[in-house]
Parts: structure tokens; C-alpha cells; sequence
């Protein structure tokens, strides 16, 4: 008995953490999806020192989690956003504003398609 | 990771369910869910062991799952006799009082020649002799001969060999094992006047020496050491 128990604990453990992972990345892109959303706001305005300051922002954020990153996501997934986060910053150094517009969308997508490969629906499941 | 977890109880549960429907000739000696373990578990650990861009995690996370579902899986098997017959099904009777059952051959895809090697492999050549064959969960099939054409055991004729017991290695490639020598109640000096006894100076002379329970010794010497 004492060995189903256990078992099942670890399952509802492995089920619980795994959720909270789904969670915990689905706010976290999210907040970096907004601050980069801001940006590209904030760009179109021609406010290119506001909007470098949110990417930065966003980018810090996003090297701030770097331990967790790796430990539950693909690397080269990570390794393509963190080029990303260096191209835009790039284009918004140069002003271009049109690639940088293009760029950044890439960028929002490229996170939002992080998130929702993790989300806990039939189409990821099957 | 939720999707893995969950992938990994389907898909587990879904190759059970495969083996289950292939049939026992390919389960082999060991239980289904036993073999899908072994099947997966291999595979889950290669991918991330040589992929370096793949997280530890998505590995880690579906063995652990399987695990636990075995453990799972063992106990209520443990406990139900229903939910055994469902995951590790039920032996067939195969051949009943020296009669082939075809019916139950058909349905386990177990055709006259893997019959005939079977009962070969046991040395027994005449159907007429075997009372029963059993194909067991494992796949493995036990052959139950009539009564009268079993050899004939000690008991039933009425004699009374001596009862050698369990040997214990005292000398296991030249090292004298010393806790087997305590517990046989025996010491150094009793293995050294066997020794002499056989024309050999050294232990290291030795490659095995038992003893069984009945005081019974075997020795083999060393090749190349005398």
C-alpha cells in the first residue's frame, strides 16, 4: 500500500509541477509579450529611446530566467529568441523602422508559440 | 512538460494495450507492462543523454511517470484478479488430456510447429503423452505429462539417496571465502588439511572448492597453478 501511495504522490507531484510550469511560462511570456508590444508602440511614435528601454527591459527579463529556461525548454528554442531579443535591439539602435516593426512581431510571435506549445490542450496532446 | 507526462501515460498505456493484442508468444518471460518498460525506458534515456539541446527534464519526467505507473499497475495486479487477467491475460490451455484445442491456438496465433518445438525442446515427441500444455502469460509454455509417463521419483521407489543440501563456494578462484567457512562452522586449518589432503600447498592452487550440506567436497584445481 505504502509503495501505491508513493507512487501516486509522485504522479500528482509530476502532474502539479508540470501544470505550474505551464503557468509560470504562459505569465512570464506574456509579460514579455506586452513590454515588447509596448515597444513597437512606442517605435511607430517615433519614441526610439522609450522603446529600446522597454526591449531591454523585456530582454533582461528574459536572461533573468536563463537557468529555468534551459532546465525546462529546448535550448536552441531559447538560443533563437535570445538572437531575436539582439536583433531588434539592434534595428531599434539603427532607427528602422520598418524592420525593426517586422522583427519584433517575429519576436512576439516566436514567444507566444513557446507559450502555446506548452498549454495543456487536445491539439498539443495528440 | 504537461503534454510529455501526459504523452507518456497514452502512449505507455497504448503499447500495453498493443502487446496485449500481439499476443503472449511475443511478450517473452517477462509480464506486458514489465516489457513495455523495458522498451521505453531505453529509448526516453538515449535522447537527451546524447542530445545536448534537449532539457534532462524531458527525459527524466516521462521515466519517472512510467515508473510510477508500473508500481501502480503491479499492485492493482497484485490485488485484483480482474485487472490481472486485463493486463497480463490468462494462460491457454493448449493441448488438454493428449487433444489439441485448435480454438484456443487460433486465438493465440501459436501454430503446430512452434507446438511441436516446445514439446521437443522438453523431450517429449508423442502429443498422446501430455496431458496438459499450458501457455503461460509469458508466453512460455509448460507441458504437464500423464502421471505414468513421469520418471518415477526416489520417493515412489521407496528409496532414500543422501540429501546433499546447498553448497557454499569456500575457495571461489583462489580467495578463500571466509565468511561461508564461519558459517559452515568450519576454520583455516580444516581448509588447509583438505588441501594437503588433495596434494596442494596454496589456496591460490585452487580455482573452486565447495562444500555441501552434507560435508560432500568438491575441488577443482587451478589450471597452469600446479
Amino acid at each position: 500500500m505504502k509503495r501505491l501511495i508513493a507512487a501516486v504522490v509522485i504522479l500528482a507531484f509530476i502532474l502539479g509541477a508540470t501544470l505550474c510550469n505551464t503557468l509560470l511560462l504562459g505569465s512570464f511570456t506574456g509579460e514579455l509579450t506586452h513590454l515588447l508590444e509596448q515597444a513597437g508602440q512606442l517605435g511607430r511614435a517615433g519614441s526610439w529611446t522609450q522603446a529600446q528601454v522597454l526591449t531591454r527591459q523585456a530582454r533582461e527579463v528574459w536572461q533573468g530566467r536563463d537557468s529555468y529556461l534551459h532546465v525546462t525548454l529546448r535550448h536552441a528554442d531559447i538560443d533563437q529568441i535570445s538572437a531575436g531579443f539582439r536583433e531588434v535591439e539592434a534595428l531599434l539602435a539603427c532607427r528602422e523602422e520598418g524592420e525593426y516593426a517586422a522583427a519584433n512581431a517575429r519576436l512576439i510571435t516566436q514567444l507566444e508559440l513557446l507559450n502555446e506549445a506548452e498549454q495543456l490542450n487536445l491539439k498539443n496532446v495528440f | 512538460m504537461v503534454i510529455g507526462f501526459l504523452r507518456t501515460i497514452i502512449l505507455y498505456l497504448l503499447i500495453i494495450a498493443g502487446i496485449r493484442l500481439m499476443g503472449k508468444r511475443q511478450v517473452g518471460e517477462l509480464e506486458p507492462s514489465e516489457l513495455v518498460l523495458s522498451l521505453l525506458i531505453a529509448d526516453l534515456a538515449a535522447v537527451p543523454m546524447q542530445d545536448f539541446g534537449i532539457p534532462l527534464l524531458t527525459g527524466i519526467i516521462p521515466i519517472l511517470t512510467l515508473l510510477c505507473i508500473t508500481l501502480i499497475l503491479s499492485v492493482l495486479t497484485m490485488r485484483s484478479i480482474r485487472f490481472r487477467a486485463v493486463i497480463c491475460g490468462r494462460p491457454s490451455i493448449i493441448v488438454e488430456n493428449g487433444v489439441l484445442r485448435q480454438g484456443e491456438m487460433r486465438k493465440n496465433r501459436f501454430t503446430v510447429d512452434e507446438l511441436m518445438e516446445e514439446l521437443r525442446i522438453k523431450g517429449i515427441t508423442d502429443l498422446t503423452t501430455v496431458k496438459y500444455a499450458i501457455l503461460e502469460t509469458n508466453g512460455q509454455l509448460s507441458v504437464l505429462p500423464y502421471a505414468g509417463q513421469l520418471p518415477a521419483t526416489a520417493a515412489q521407489m521407496k528409496c532414500n539417496p543422501r540429501e546433499g543440501g546447498l553448497p557454499a563456494v569456500l575457495i571461489n578462484d583462489g580467495r578463500v571465502l571466509d565468511h561461508n567457512l564461519r558459517d559452515r562452522g568450519l576454520d583455516r586449518a580444516w581448509l588447509e588439511r583438505q588441501l594437503k589432503a588433495h596434494g596442494l600447498r596454496d589456496t591460490r592452487q585452487v580455482f573452486l572448492l565447495s562444500i555441501d550440506e552434507g560435508g560432500q567436497i568438491y575441488l577443482s584445481k587451478k589450471e597452469g597453478a600446479l
